[in-house]
């Protein structure tokens, strides 16, 4: 038996086809139009800049007085602001610290002696219901060594009580004093920041205090043997 | 009673044909008026960092195309721009487009170096030996705004135990934590310095740059788009586009503050 047409399916299929190659001139014309505005417009916004200095190399202007004067005046800055430049870098020991990645790098006379790992602040934000909130975190740019200390204690402050779920003591009690857990040595950065060493080893290289910088003993060591009271840390 | 209203087939034609040459019209603006804005920039830049003839002693114009002066003066405002960041105690980066190294910097002393793997440069800053880019350079950039792929401080909130029973020790933090690290630094001038990972360490780093990218372009697109429709001119932001491993990447953008500063020699 044959199969009967109807005069529909041909218009149909048409409508479709029609209907398809509408929605793709829109989709096509939209993502042209996108690709002007974000790719387009910047790319003609270079043309108009896009001419060079050309510079130039006349000989006579080189003999001219005013010229040289500017010569001479820009070269004199020049190397006043170089003098000025290198005096910012001493000469002396220093030290350097790289929060991101928990790594150290100590130099004497501008060369490199010593790099290791340690561990920096952990960037937790400890609160309290009362409101109170202390952030663990190494400061960044430019310090002195403002004490060293052979056998240091720690003075445990509030936030060591709270993080533990403790109640706070009185200023002077007892409980506050601890030996022994910041190792042989420490070096003051100045409010409260110290460079000390550490009994949790394996968590060096690993951003984990409460903003003090950590270091193994033998790094430590070194590290308190090469810098003076007065020797820059530089932490970023 | 209800009208119907019949469209015929001219009708409708003439009507789509209006609005193409409206919006062939708007785009005609609104292309005009973006290539003007960095002429209207440059105009700006001439007017706040142009030589200023002497009334004694005027100075030879051919000077500021003279490229031994020139060459000093790449060199003077690179170092001037150094020197005033040196002066603080916060960390700063420069750029040197030269050699292909971007360092962070304290105070004099370089901590750390990247090399730069790959650069585009608008060409207002390409330029180069120009006396008005290069004065403007002089000073250090400020920046003024942040968008990035990686938070600044990644800061985790613990609320503290009520008391000892409550009491967690804290879990040892999970290093292998991996983002792509592809940034944007508006500087206060209208500079913007667009840091992007070079590296495809893993899989989706290319897609995840291109996305970071073009959603920015949105964002200026928009600014622009804003600008002209309300018959403004839109601001012209030069660009300087890097790309250097994630990992220096991550380091500086840590590293500098909200409002770091940042020299160039371009």
């Amino acid at each position: 038996m044959e199969e009967e047409k109807t005069p529909d399916d041909g218009f149909f299929t048409r409508e479709i086809i029609r209907n398809g190659l509408k929605w793709l001139l829109i989709i096509s014309a939209v993502i042209s139009l996108l690709g002007f505005l974000l790719y387009g417009i910047p790319a003609l916004q270079e043309i108009p800049l896009s001419g060079k200095t050309i510079t130039t190399n006349y000989n006579e202007l080189k003999s001219d007085v005013n010229y040289k004067q500017q010569i001479n005046l820009l070269k004199r800055d020049i190397r006043s602001l170089s003098r000025r430049y290198n005096n910012y870098t001493s000469g002396q020991s220093y030290m350097v610290i790289n929060t991101t990645d928990n790594l150290f790098y100590l130099y004497r006379n501008k060369r490199l002696v010593r790099q290791g790992h340690c561990s920096t602040g952990s960037f937790k934000m400890l609160k309290t219901e009362e409101g109170r909130s202390w952030i663990f975190k190494t400061p960044k740019g430019k310090f002195r060594i403002h004490g060293k200390t052979v056998n240091p204690y720690w003075r445990r402050p509030d936030w060591s009580f709270v993080e533990e779920g403790l109640p706070i003591p009185p200023e002077d009690h007892y409980s506050r004093w601890e030996y022994g857990v910041l190792g042989k040595y420490a070096l003051s950065l100045g409010d409260g920041y110290l460079i000390h060493g550490t009994l949790y080893k394996r968590f060096l290289g690993m951003p984990v205090t409460h903003g003090c910088v950590r270091l193994n003993d033998d790094d430590l060591e070194a590290v308190f043997n090469t810098l003076n009271i007065g020797s820059k840390v530089y932490i970023f | 009673m209800e009208t119907e209203i019949v469209y015929v087939s001219s009708d409708r034609t003439a009507k789509i044909l209006a609005w193409t040459v409206v919006g062939i019209l708007f785009l005609v603006y609104y292309t005009l008026m973006s290539v003007y804005a960095p002429l209207k920039k440059m105009e700006l830049l001439k007017h706040e960092y142009g030589y200023r003839q002497g009334g004694n002693n005027p100075l030879d114009e051919r000077i500021f195309t003279d490229s031994a002066y020139l060459n000093l003066l790449h060199e003077k405002s690179f170092l001037q721009s150094r020197a005033a960041m040196a002066a603080t105690d916060s960390v700063y980066l420069s750029i040197n487009l030269s050699d292909s190294t971007i360092n962070l910097e304290i105070s004099g002393v370089t901590v750390h170096k990247a090399q730069i793997g790959r650069i585009s440069i608008s060409n207002i800053l390409g330029g180069g030996n120009n006396y008005i880019v290069l004065s403007m350079l002089s000073d250090p950039l400020i920046i003024n705004k942040n968008f990035s792929s990686i938070r600044k401080e990644p800061l985790m909130i613990k609320m503290a135990p009520r008391d000892t029973s409550e009491y967690v020790p804290d879990i040892i933090p999970d290093t292998a934590d991996y983002e792509p690290v592809n940034f944007i630094m508006e500087m206060e001038n209208g500079i913007r310095l667009h840091i992007y990972q070079e590296d495809r360490l893993k899989l989706g780093d290319g897609l995840c740059r291109s996305l970071f990218d073009i959603y920015h372009r949105f964002r200026y697109t928009a600014k622009t788009f804003l600008r002209v429709i309300t018959f403004r001119l839109p601001d012209y932001q030069p660009y300087i586009k890097l790309r250097i491993p994630r990992s220096d990447a991550k380091i500086i953008y840590r590293a500098l503050p909200d409002k770091g500063q940042i020299a160039v020699y371009s």
